[in-house]
């Protein structure tokens, strides 16, 4: 017989494995980045997903099949974790794409000087006319 | 007429989320975590996934009895007859690596109702019900649905007699669930077509029930917010 | 740096075309239990990495179905996947899981799997 709260004893010993501490690229993004819904409302866009919602799901299936470089399972008790912490006041899907970039930062997988070079270079890319 | 020329809008502006999630991709595809075309591959099989193929197996299986037997006794063979190949269609060729190769069909009667969820992360039907709704994901429904389903039924709207039996379905193993919801009066004499319209995604989960006349595109009233949230980013 | 790494492209090869749990038929022997047989979810220690939900740790229950065969998800975790166990989908009353359940709805059901090794007959 137990109780719901027993069940934080799982939350409680994946706490330890994560490093929840804010990452200053990613907090940049959080406070200043403009989410899907209100860039929707001001161009009058009804799809209620950014159209980059795709690549991502397709980012998190393809890292956690093949080279497993991140278990989906694993991904997601990250992301339930730094939605509730980190990244609660960020809506959905944007949360999502910010707690991927966090446990792959956290993994070793990216860092984070390489990922903002990368991000202003793509960026240049896209506004370039 | 000539509003059918007009361009559909477009947001005309590239936000720091956007290109996040190019970098992201890129600095994986460079460092070797997965290929291009892996991704490629894969966007486009998330792409073909939806709820359709399995409100169409709700359908068929409401009007042959035939077909209802094999969709409860073997629901990966019975997802053949609307289209989809559990093991064939992902990538991977065996199934995608949340979503394993077996599909349980959970029949509802008059006395019993089902609906699914998975405690441990997000477990999804995906290849029959496409991508799981936000609030499938999120722990407040995942921790509460087992614990007080009633509760949680009655804020999709659905309040059940104390009587009928209410089973939950926690897929955390390798099967994944749909419902099978009681086919509802008022739909004699409707062709396979019609029925599949009003088996919605979430009659499939088991949070709602199929009404004639409820159908997956209706347009829904959006009364605006009383206190809407501003976001100062 | 990484904990679990749940790798299921070692077994690509033989899940291709198959599916999975499918390619893991006929290895784990005769099943323990059968449909209809009362149950009791063991409280094992947690070591490492499991899918058995603590919610059902020392319930008791009734065999709905033997659903297939497979590894534990516990021996899946390192890549021990030479030895299956049955899976069974085990039902209980909501009242057994939670003793504060409403009497009043005590027709409510749930229904989850476990592997035979978290399985003992009450």
């Amino acid at each position: 017989m137990t109780t719901p709260d027993d069940k934080d004893h799982e939350t409680q010993a994946r706490r330890q494995a994560l490093d929840t501490a804010p990452i200053s690229l990613l907090e940049t993004i959080r406070t200043q980045g403009r989410v899907w819904g209100d860039l929707a409302a001001q161009y009058g866009v009804s799809n209620p997903e950014p159209p980059w919602k795709i690549n991502l799901d397709a980012t998190c299936d393809v890292l956690g099949a093949g080279s497993c470089a991140l278990p989906v399972l694993e991904r997601r008790w990250e992301e339930d974790e730094l939605s509730a912490e980190l990244y609660a006041d960020v809506p959905f899907p944007e949360r999502q794409l910010l707690a991927l970039a966090h446990s792959m930062i956290r993994r070793g997988l990216v860092n984070e000087d390489e990922l903002t070079r990368r991000m202003a270079q793509v960026d240049a890319r896209l506004k370039l006319v | 007429m000539s509003d059918n020329h007009k361009p559909a809008p477009m947001v005309d502006e590239i936000s720091d989320f956007e290109v996040l999630e190019i970098a992201v991709r890129e600095l994986a595809i460079e460092k070797g975590l997965f290929s291009a075309d892996d991704h490629r591959r894969w966007t486009e099989y998330v792409h073909s996934v939806g709820p359709l193929p399995a409100g169409r197996l709700v359908a068929k299986a409401w009007l042959d009895p035939e077909f209802k037997k094999l969709a409860v006794t073997d629901g990966v063979k019975a997802s053949l007859e609307v289209g989809v190949d559990w093991i064939n269609s992902p990538p991977t060729k065996f199934g995608t690596p949340s979503d394993y190769c077996n599909l349980r069909v959970l029949e509802d009667t008059p006395r019993l109702k089902h609906v699914v969820v998975c405690t441990l992360c997000s477990c999804y039907p995906r290849p029959i019900l496409g991508q799981s709704p936000e609030w499938y994901r999120t722990p407040n429904y995942r921790r509460r649905l087992v614990r007080w389903p009633r509760q949680v039924l009655s804020e999709f709207g659905l309040q059940l007699p104390e009587d009928m039996e209410i089973r939950v379905a926690d897929s955390n193993q390798k099967t994944r669930y749909i419902v099978l919801p009681v086919r509802p009066a008022g739909t004699e004499g409707w062709s396979e077509d019609q029925l599949a319209e009003i088996v919605t995604r979430d009659c499939l989960i088991g949070v709602a029930v199929p009404k004639p006349g409820r159908k997956a595109d209706d347009k829904r009233h959006v009364h605006p917010a009383v206190h809407p949230v501003h976001h100062d980013h | 740096m990484s904990k679990v790494q749940h790798d299921r492209t070692h077994h690509a090869k033989k899940a291709t075309g198959i599916g999975d749990p499918q390619c893991f038929k006929g290895e784990a022997g005769p099943a323990k239990f059968k449909i209809g047989d009362r149950v009791r979810i063991k409280d094992l220690p947690d070591l490492f990495y499991t899918r058995c939900q603590v919610y059902t740790r020392g319930a008791v229950g009734v065999v709905a179905a033997v659903v297939y065969e497979s590894p534990a998800a516990e021996d899946e975790a390192w890549d021990n996947t030479d030895k299956s166990e049955w899976f069974y989908s085990v039902k209980f009353r909501q009242h057994e899981l939670w003793s504060d359940y409403p009497a009043v709805y005590a027709n409510d059901t749930l229904e989850t799997e476990f592997s035979e090794r978290w399985l003992e007959k009450a």
